[in-house]
């Protein structure tokens, strides 16, 4: 997926292929069978060309990862995903008053 | 009837009652363990013990119905129309209705509990595979600090931590096929390699302990049943312990003062040099104590100075062992009641 986004344009399998062929031993058919995957699951675009399907990416690496965020970034009840925070999320007056208990405890300590 | 009548009543009563009781002796996580396995008996209990009076009810209304039909055929026949039979019609038909409400709200929250558990596991899923997607590899000089390799593999896979570029500093887990260690650019930068060795030593103890299961199930009861404060509080009681759990777990495999330090710079998205901590023991005490005043913060805010007073503050053993008799006590109690209740109303 990587390799698609940082190539830019439509894709063919075998363009992918012979991009990737040189840094490693991967079948044609795994590279294919991969895309093919990419593209049921929503990730690509593809159209016909000729005989073969040009793929391209149905949205950047920048909206996805935004996409994320803002899922995991919602408050507890937007969002339906089980995901454990490290740290809660907090809302600005939240982290700044967590700021400020910091701030008094370095001052006191200094 | 009166057995499912009183199983009935103590549903209720708990459900509305064990959250202000037990929470108290779960707020500290002196003792993680027990206290989920006290909120899940209390869940448990109230859930069975609806179930039961369900049964027993509808067992009644069938047992009864055979006589009171021939009862009523005869009084209509006109032969004999006494009080006594009006009374049992009445008592059966309430018996009947209080059976089917009963089991109608029990339907509309397994409903609602199938619908949330499939959405919410369709979505974490989708969530864990685009962050694989769209995630880069954390660089294996980073993932090795400070954790055990291996130590949040899941059955499938083992879980691989992946970097978003995002200024705004957090860390999550979200369990999938396989599961994902999510970290923020943002994150890496406010935070030391040791420190990030703490966050994922965290994350992994989640996976490895199977909290998003937990998580799963409670909030998953707690969207069927919304209002019931032992759902609902329960949910987010499980949520605190599971955490201090992992907590736990990360300062044995790397040390509290990082995690503190860690927990501190997310949170407030600063860097905070682990120096600056002080070591846990007879001198942190008064400091943490004395420094973190949590009631004054906002609900999301304070579960952090918890949870840093927590680690830089450990209980004593003794402390966490009455917790645990308590707990264990409450446990008893929420099992044998029920029990106690149809032994007594059927005797």
């Amino acid at each position: 997926m990587h390799r698609i986004w940082d190539h830019g344009g439509p894709l063919t399998v075998r363009d992918l292929f012979d991009e990737l062929r040189e840094e490693r031993n991967i079948a044609y058919t795994t590279v294919m069978s991969t895309m093919d995957n990419l593209h049921r699951k929503g990730w690509l675009a593809r159209e016909r060309d000729g005989k073969a399907y040009r793929y391209t990416p149905v949205a950047t690496r920048e909206e996805y990862s935004a996409r994320l965020m803002r899922e995991a970034m919602a408050a507890a009840g937007d969002t339906e995903a089980v995901l454990s925070h490290f740290v809660a999320q907090m809302d600005g007056s939240e982290s700044a008053a967590l700021r400020a208990v910091l701030a008094k405890l370095a001052g006191g300590r200094a | 009837m009166i057995t499912a009548l009183a199983l009935l009543g103590y549903a209720v009563c708990a459900a509305w009652c064990v959250p202000a009781l037990l929470a108290p002796l779960t707020r500290r996580g002196a003792s993680v363990r027990a206290g989920l396995a006290a909120w899940l008996t209390a869940m448990a209990s109230v859930l069975v013990s609806v179930a039961v009076a369900i049964e027993i009810s509808f067992r009644t209304v069938a047992a009864d119905w055979p006589q009171l039909t021939q009862a009523l055929c005869r009084s209509v026949a006109g032969s004999a129309c006494t009080p006594a039979v009006y009374r049992s019609a009445l008592y059966e038909g309430g018996t009947a209705a209080l059976a089917i409400l009963t089991t109608l709200l029990a339907a509309v929250a397994l409903w609602r509990y199938v619908h949330r558990v499939q959405r919410s596991r369709r979505q974490t899923r989708a969530h864990a595979e685009a962050a694989r997607l769209v995630g880069r590899a954390l660089p294996d000089g980073i993932a090795a600090a400070g954790g055990v390799p291996g130590a949040g593999a899941t059955w499938h896979r083992p879980a691989a931590a992946v970097v978003l570029d995002d200024p705004r500093p957090a860390a999550y887990c979200v369990a999938g096929r396989p599961a994902a260690i999510v970290l923020t650019s943002g994150a890496l930068q406010v935070l030391d390699p040791p420190q990030l060795g703490a966050v994922l030593a965290h994350e992994r103890a989640h996976l490895a302990h199977g909290d998003h299961l937990l998580q799963t199930l409670t909030q998953g009861l707690a969207a069927a049943f919304p209002g019931v404060p032992l759902f609902t509080r329960g949910a987010a009681e499980v949520a605190r312990l599971t955490e201090m759990g992992a907590d736990d777990t990360a300062a044995r495999a790397s040390s509290r003062p990082a995690l503190v330090a860690a927990l501190l710079a997310i949170a407030t998205g600063t860097v905070i040099p682990t120096t600056g901590i002080p070591s846990p023991g007879a001198g942190a005490a008064g400091a943490a104590g004395a420094a973190l005043p949590s009631g004054a913060l906002p609900a999301a805010a304070r579960a952090v100075p918890d949870r840093v007073e927590r680690l830089l503050c450990p209980s004593t053993p003794a402390r966490s062992a009455a917790f645990t008799a308590a707990l264990a006590f409450a446990l008893a109690v929420l099992t044998a009641a029920p029990l106690a209740l149809t032994l007594l109303s059927t005797t």
